[in-house]
């Protein structure tokens, strides 16, 4: 079967599968053996499926593409993957760009299974785009997602039964018991890595923008997953708008692209005209980086135009394309680019928990602990840092800078949160927030190798951590690491494990020889940055952010361990309770924590994360980059540069001796005892308090949006009561007003008047009443006297005729 | 009634102060007949009084239709009888019969109701 | 025509009875032969009509489904007019019984006769004066019918009172405890746009002259009917072409083709320093966005809504808002094309301004049902503002293809919202039906007393809400992706309100579902969900789903309407608006449908 059907194929496949075990479960969920206990085996059946079929693609994948060690020597580079087989567009596939020097495409396939909306040359489709990032996203992901699958299953039985829930207080006193919800957290747990499948494969920006919303549903329900308790569902609901908050970037992102371009299509589309012949219309990828330009980045001729629209008088359509030279070289359509790039990386900061909106974060700690492990290890945040690599080449100088700003401030700001907070899931979340800040400045600074495999390794051990944090919760029934200590004689499993999950994440090794799996991703972030911050002295910031961050994410991280493993228990109570993990528990955390260790291993011959992420590296951009506009010239020097003696072995050293220093500080202050924490407090007391009020964020946030927005809220909703429904009601008052009016003068005037007569004419006849006195001799006088008067009347009158 | 004239008056006067017993005269007497008539009627508060009055008032008029329908009067190319006042006369003095009788046998009536024939207390239909 | 010819036609008989049959139950319901005291006889008699006339629509639309395509059903991406029924009517002013159905009426006509189906089922809890109630539904759902299915001004007109009066009632007799002020403020805010209406169907019909049509546009639109043999129509064409007088017309097609002629007497006509087409346009649009309704002459709808009865309600929601966006689909923009173009800001800005307002007041609200309402407010936003993108110029290009994505993203908006709009004021109403409250201070924890109705509101919600996958999303994101290319400003307000949206409904879902226990009175009177409820709940929930998977369900029948209509202003905009200034222009994006 050829490669470009069948992979769409797999990997579909392998998307689907948790979809087809989530409406399973949502129909006969409860009905799925005794309280719905299958629903943890369909589950588990459909990721593990998705696993299997990931690793057949894989297998497919290698046995095309074998992954071979990268010569990183300058001009070479073309060369490393001239073997490749570079044209796959006879169904969807990249054109064969291939030919340009210095420049290759990297192998993808990408293609359409099925129109949204489609009006037009306007398209919007669910559609793959595959490479080998895809295929190790898919990989890592399914391969997670069944370790804590697995690992669910034991750990939520409590949900097996009816639960009592300790931190929900009714109002009558006691506490809520409710039925279990077990089916209910898989059937979540599938659709979350659907969702997550889906942003990985998707072959498009608004197929991206889809399952990233999807993610953030799923977030809410498992963040969620304890409605009762207000935090939880105040947590999840949390969680979701502040990454629309982010959506809303990226919305705006995706206007700037959809309105100027009018695609979203990752690569090239080749799609059958009426007439049976082939159109092909370049993606994004080709037009942002044409390969006329040597695949160097340039504003596309649709933003050139776009712009000069807005900013020029009006062309005849005729003159416009002899003119697009001239306008890019004014600079126009630049600042769309930017907004583009920023706008898509604004989606990217809310979902992966970058400063500003890295607060929902820790609070997603409210869910259960398989979902923080899933969260934070390869979903959810990870589809940030993966959407910023998937769009790397879009993203212009400018937009990196501030890329590497934010991770920069995101990591410094969490590791010094993290330093302080005692809440082992807190610990962790903080960590994590800290090192996708490592993943996206390592992106930011030309890194994108660098950040990706960060992005894989971090997967593996924090999941790791996370799961040995819920191991230990669930044996202790509590977060506070101040309650724990001494727990690595009752659970050695757990404490080994998580001791693995630690050194990997400092990026423990001999220096030079070998090391765990942070060992080599963080190097080659260091690395980078330390490049970075060469070519860009304006810039060095960012190599002492990572620096100072690999000493406190040591510290932090041994600080957790030793005061939860180490030592002497602190609380009695706690500590008899405390037991190790079942079976089910344990595995996957040996699995996870055997992956901890040798994910970053590159085997003789070249076999390894970093040369097969170099199959999927962005056309042109392994050559470095140099421009922007709004922050002054960038340099990005090439990834491959990095890896010379010289910064390389800085890199190495530094890396090394901060992680140490963190390390023995740790060990000072909460193995050896001999400074003091709480001194320290004390000491530093007001930087402690902001420290552990998390920089007051929430309360600024509160401050700044929540307060105005609800008041905004009541004013809309008031000026609809207070004045425009008093216009209307006092339009209506009027015009009653004014039928008063009306109903007046009919009544007194024109009613006045015919009553009127119809009175006189009544005081008439009363009057005339009189007359009738009923005296026979007093009728005969009237009628003499009447007689009489008519007779003088008529003699009167008719004088003259009686004359004549 | 100053400045007031009637032409016709002062030959009928003249007439009858004049010479002879001429229709004028008959005149005079149905005028006073009348004139005792409707003063009878009105100053008589006796029921029968009044009721001989209007016999003097009816009678009154027959003497002028009586007079009227002498052949003096009557112009030329006349093709009645002559009589007709005579006719009209007897008619009247049959109705008057006949008229008094009602009124006699109102008056009777009313008697029986009220015991008396005093007209002025005979207000029940005034208004 | 002849008379009886006039009768024979296809599709006089489906059209004629989708519209009328409710009228003529209601008649029959109304007869002192049915006994008021046979409430269920009545209901159900009700429920049955509509079932049918929903059934009828179904097979116009969907002739597949019932067997081969006859004449009078609809031929799927045809985009003009279609099962048409001309009948004279009132022949000294040329009024017709004009009835035809494209893609944009025919999703709308089988929306109707959808929600008045499941609008009767959940009318079982009324049980106040059951007669009169129904007898005014059924007249209701005809005067919605026949909004959407009349192509004579004058007929349009006709229905779209007889709509208005059976609501006034609806409203002021089954509603809450301020039925009678809310049912005044409804009848005042449409009456007033009804007259306004009134005013410029004059104003277009005196105007208005069949003789400076051409021939063939005299038989496209339907003046003379296309049926007839060469000789008639040769014949009733120049009985057109030679009266002495100008021939005035309600025609809505007719006055299309007028509207868009070159020296068009609407825009020649000048009025108090204005053209009369800008004039009309403004006094349709302010009768259009009444009902719609915008801000800010909005306020009529919370109370409406608040008030009204909860199949009421989802008709109001889903149906009367729809004929506003309807309206000025249909009429304003290709009958007034030029002062369309010049008014696009006032249509942007109002639907901008709503979107935003309403998510505003909606997130302010301590009633349920008033969330709701302006909840629709917001989200019909969006369909004036996907009506109104007019980015046919944006650029050097005639980019006809943006503004249809607008058009398309607001007709869908529409058709999503009628579903989920009225879902929610189902979920609402089963809710109040049981505790007789809607404070949603003191509700909580539903979601473990009521999980079926609980996971069926939330879907509605979250569909309300503009998740992927449902049908709310798709409009939306059409219409913000649309509105790009007329206004960065206005799109990014737009886009800004996805994060008022979320927090609204969120929250809203928070305080009602979510949580330990129920904090309101009644209590113990939440019972879960009954078969009948579950019945009307869900196929909306159904709908809400398949809408959101596949579009392209409603897109097939929407998009070649619309895109020939946008095709044709765009052109229109071409050739007649902008030609004097640039007269060399061409249309680059070449459209891929069939271009007329």
């Amino acid at each position: 079967m050829d490669l470009a059907a069948q992979l769409p194929l797999l990997l579909g496949l392998a998307w689907l599968a948790p979809l087809a075990s989530f409406v399973a479960i949502l129909f006969f969920g409860p009905k799925m053996g005794p309280h719905g206990r299958n629903a943890a085996w369909v589950a588990t059946a459909a990721i593990v499926t998705s696993l299997v079929l990931s690793l057949l693609a894989a297998g497919s994948w290698l046995a095309a593409h074998p992954v071979q060690a990268a010569h990183h020597g300058g001009g070479q580079h073309g060369e490393a993957h001239a073997a490749e087989p570079a044209g796959h567009g006879a169904d969807g596939g990249h054109g064969d760009h291939g030919g340009h020097a210095g420049a290759v495409q990297p192998a993808a396939y990408a293609g359409d299974w099925y129109t949204l909306y489609h009006g037009g040359n306007l398209r919007l489709s669910i559609g793959w785009y595959i490479d080998a990032l895809t295929i190790l996203m898919f990989v890592v992901v399914t391969f997670i997602a069944t370790c804590i699958h697995v690992y669910a299953s034991g750990y939520m039985h409590d949900e097996l039964h009816d639960v009592t829930d300790h931190e929900v207080h009714l109002s009558g006193g006691g506490h809520l018991h409710r039925p279990g919800r077990f089916p209910r957290f898989f059937q979540a747990l599938s659709l979350f890595c659907f969702s997550m499948l889906g942003i990985v494969i998707a072959g498009n920006l608004a197929m991206v923008f889809i399952f990233w919303e999807l993610v953030g549903i799923c977030s809410w329900f498992l963040i969620g997953f304890y409605y009762e308790r207000k935090s939880a569902s105040t947590a999840a609901n949390k969680a979701f708008i502040v990454n629309r908050v982010g959506d809303f970037g990226m919305l705006i992102g995706l206007m700037a692209l959809w309105g100027a371009l009018g695609t979203l299509q990752f690569a090239d589309s080749t799609t059958p005209a009426a007439d049976g012949s082939a159109v092909t219309r370049p993606g994004l990828f080709s037009l942002v980086r044409p390969a006329a330009n040597g695949h160097g980045i340039q504003v596309p001729d649709g933003m050139v135009k776009f712009a000069a629209a807005n900013e020029l008088v009006k062309t005849p359509p005729a003159e416009v394309p002899g003119k697009i030279d001239t306008w890019r070289s004014m600079g126009l359509g630049r600042w769309l680019l930017f907004i583009a790039g920023l706008g898509i990386f604004c989606g990217c900061v809310g979902k992966s928990a970058q400063f500003p909106l890295f607060v929902w974060l820790p609070d997603a700690m409210e869910g259960p602990t398989p979902v923080s492990a899933l969260v934070h290890s390869a979903t959810m945040v990870a589809a940030g840092v993966y959407l910023v690599g998937r769009f790397y080449p879009v993203l212009t100088p400018d937009v990196l800078l501030v890329i590497a700003y934010v991770g920069a401030i995101t990591l410094f700001i969490a590791a010094t949160i993290a330093l302080v907070a005692n809440d082992i899931k807190r610990v962790l979340a903080y960590s994590t927030v800290s090192q996708l800040g490592y993943m996206m400045l390592a992106l930011g600074v030309g890194g994108w190798s660098a950040g990706l495999f960060h992005l894989v390794t971090h997967a593996f051990f924090k999941s790791l951590l996370f799961l040995c944090s819920g191991s230990v919760i669930h044996a202790c029934h509590t977060n506070d690491m101040r309650k724990m200590g001494g727990l690595a004689r009752v659970m050695p499993w757990t404490a080994g494990t998580m001791l693995v999950g630690c050194l990997a994440i400092i990026g423990a090794g001999i220096p030079f020889v070998i090391g765990l799996s942070g060992y080599y991703s963080k190097d080659a972030i260091l690395a980078q940055a330390l490049a970075f911050s060469r070519a860009n002295p304006a810039h060095s910031i960012l190599f002492l952010a990572v620096a100072g961050g690999a000493f406190l994410t040591a510290f932090y991280m041994f600080r957790l361990w030793f005061m939860t493993f180490a030592g002497e228990p602190r609380d009695h109570h706690v500590a008899e309770h405390a037991h190790e993990s079942p079976m089910v528990m344990v595995a996957p955390l040996v699995v996870l924590s055997v992956l901890a260790v040798v994910a970053g291993w590159t085997l003789p011959g070249g076999f390894g994360l970093t040369n097969l992420l170099e199959q999927a590296r962005p056309t042109g951009t392994a050559e470095g980059m140099t421009g922007g506009f709004a922050f002054g010239n960038l340099v990005f020097p090439a990834e491959h540069e990095s890896h010379e003696g010289a910064i390389h072995v800085t890199a190495t050293l530094t890396a090394f001796s901060t992680a140490l220093a963190g390390v023995v500080l740790a060990a000072l202050m909460y193995l050896l005892k001999i400074i003091s924490p709480a001194v320290v407090a004390t000491v530093f007391k007001p930087v402690y308090a902001f420290l552990a009020g998390r920089w007051y964020f929430d309360e600024l946030y509160h401050a700044l949006f929540v307060v105005p927005a609800l008041g905004i809220a009541k004013l809309a909703s008031g000026t609809d009561r207070g004045v425009i429904d008093r216009i209307i009601d006092g339009l209506a008052w009027g015009t009653r007003q004014i039928a008063g009016l009306d109903a007046w003068i009919d009544r007194t005037i024109v009613d006045g008047l015919v009553n009127a007569t119809a009175r006189a004419t009544w005081h008439a006849g009363l009057e005339l009443k009189k007359l009738q006195t009923g005296h026979l001799r007093q009728y005969v006088m009237f009628i003499v006297v009447g007689t009489v008067a008519l007779f003088v009347l008529a003699s009167l009158l008719f004088r003259t005729t009686m004359a004549g | 009634m100053s400045g007031l004239t009637m032409p016709g008056l002062m030959p009928l006067v003249a007439s009858v102060v004049g010479d002879g017993v001429s229709v004028s005269h008959y005149l005079v007497v149905g005028a006073i007949l009348f004139t005792a008539g409707i003063v009878c009627m009105t100053v008589k508060r006796n029921a029968l009084g009044v009721l001989m009055g209007i016999e003097l008032v009816l009678n009154g008029a027959n003497v002028n239709f009586v007079a009227f329908a002498s052949p003096y009067l009557r112009g030329q190319g006349a093709t009645s009888l002559g009589i007709d006042g005579q006719v009209i006369a007897l008619f009247v003095i049959l109705l008057a019969a006949a008229e008094a009788a009602v009124a006699l046998a109102i008056t009777l009536a009313f008697y029986n109701n009220h015991a008396t024939v005093d007209v002025d207390r005979a207000d029940d239909l005034k208004g | 025509m002849d008379p009886a010819a006039s009768l024979v036609q296809p599709a006089l008989w489906p059209l004629t009875a989708i519209v009328f049959l409710p009228a003529l139950v209601a008649a029959f319901l109304s007869l002192p032969i049915v006994p008021k005291a046979r409430e269920e006889f009545i209901r159900w008699t009700t429920l049955l009509t509509t079932a049918v006339v929903f059934v009828l629509s179904l097979w116009m639309a969907w002739p597949q489904l019932f067997g081969a395509a006859g004449p009078a059903q609809f031929r799927l991406g045809e985009p003009g007019m279609q099962a048409m029924v001309k009948v004279p009517w009132i022949k000294a002013f040329g009024i017709e019984y004009l009835l035809g159905v494209d893609g944009i009426s025919l999703p709308l006509v089988v929306l109707t006769t959808f929600l008045s189906m499941l609008a009767a089922a959940a009318s079982w809890p009324i049980t106040k004066h059951v007669k009169a109630y129904h007898v005014l539904f059924l007249l209701l759902v005809t005067g919605m019918l026949g909004v959407f299915v009349s192509l004579d001004f004058f007929l349009f007109y006709v229905f779209w009172e007889v709509m208005l009066l059976p609501m006034y009632f609806l409203i002021g007799i089954w509603g809450g405890p301020r039925r009678e002020y809310a049912a005044i403020k409804f009848f005042l805010y449409t009456l007033l746009g009804s007259v306004l209406m009134l005013l410029a169907i004059l104003m277009l019909y005196f105007t208005s002259d069949l003789r400076q049509l051409s021939p063939e546009q005299l038989i496209a639109s339907h003046v003379v009917s296309p049926g007839l043999d060469a000789a008639a129509q040769a014949d009733a064409v120049r009985a057109v072409k030679d009266a002495k007088a100008p021939v005035h017309t309600f025609n809505l097609l007719a006055l299309a083709q007028i509207g868009q002629l070159p020296n068009s007497p609407f825009a020649a006509t000048q009025l108090w320093g204005m053209s009369l087409e800008k004039w009309a346009f403004l006094l349709l649009l302010i009768g259009f966005v009444i009902k719609v309704p915008v801000v800010p002459v909005h306020t009529w709808l919370p109370d409406a809504h608040v008030e009204a009865p909860t199949p009421i309600s989802m008709i109001l929601a889903g149906i009367l808002l729809k004929l506003g966006g309807y309206g000025i689909l249909r009429i304003c923009y290709p009958i007034c094309p030029g002062a369309g173009l010049d008014f696009a800001w006032l249509v942007c800005g109002l639907g901008v301004v709503s979107m935003v307002y309403g998510a505003f007041a909606a997130l302010a609200q301590k009633d349920f049902k008033r969330m709701v309402a302006y909840s629709s407010v917001s989200h019909m936003g969006y369909v004036m503002l996907g009506l109104g993108v007019w980015s046919a110029v944006a650029g050097h290009e005639y980019r006809w293809d943006a503004w249809a994505q607008g058009v398309n993203g607001a007709m869908f908006q529409m058709l999503a919202h009628g579903i989920s709009s009225a879902g929610m004021f189902f979920m609402v109403g089963v809710l109040y039906d049981r505790v007789h409250h809607r404070n949603l201070e003191e509700f909580g924890g539903i979601f473990n007393r009521m999980p079926v109705y609980s996971g069926l509101a939330v879907a509605v919600f979250f569909a309300g809400l503009g998740l992927p996958g449902l049908c709310g999303f798709i409009g939306e994101v059409l219409v913000t992706l649309s509105s790009w290319n007329y206004s960065r400003v206005l799109a990014v307000v737009s886009a800004f309100t996805v994060i008022l949206t979320a927090a609204y409904i969120l929250w809203a879902i928070q305080r009602v579902y979510l949580g330990a226990e129920y904090k309101g009175p009644h209590g113990d009177h939440l019972t879960p969900i009954t078969p009948r409820e579950l019945a009307i709940a869900t196929p909306l929930v159904f709908f809400a789903i398949l809408f959101g998977v596949a579009p392209q369900i409603l897109f097939n029948y929407v998009t070649p309407s619309v895109n020939r209509q946008v095709e044709t202003l765009a052109d229109w905009t071409r050739r007649v608006h902008d030609a004097p200034a640039a007269p060399a222009v061409a249309t680059i994006a070449a459209p891929e449908s069939t271009a007329r």
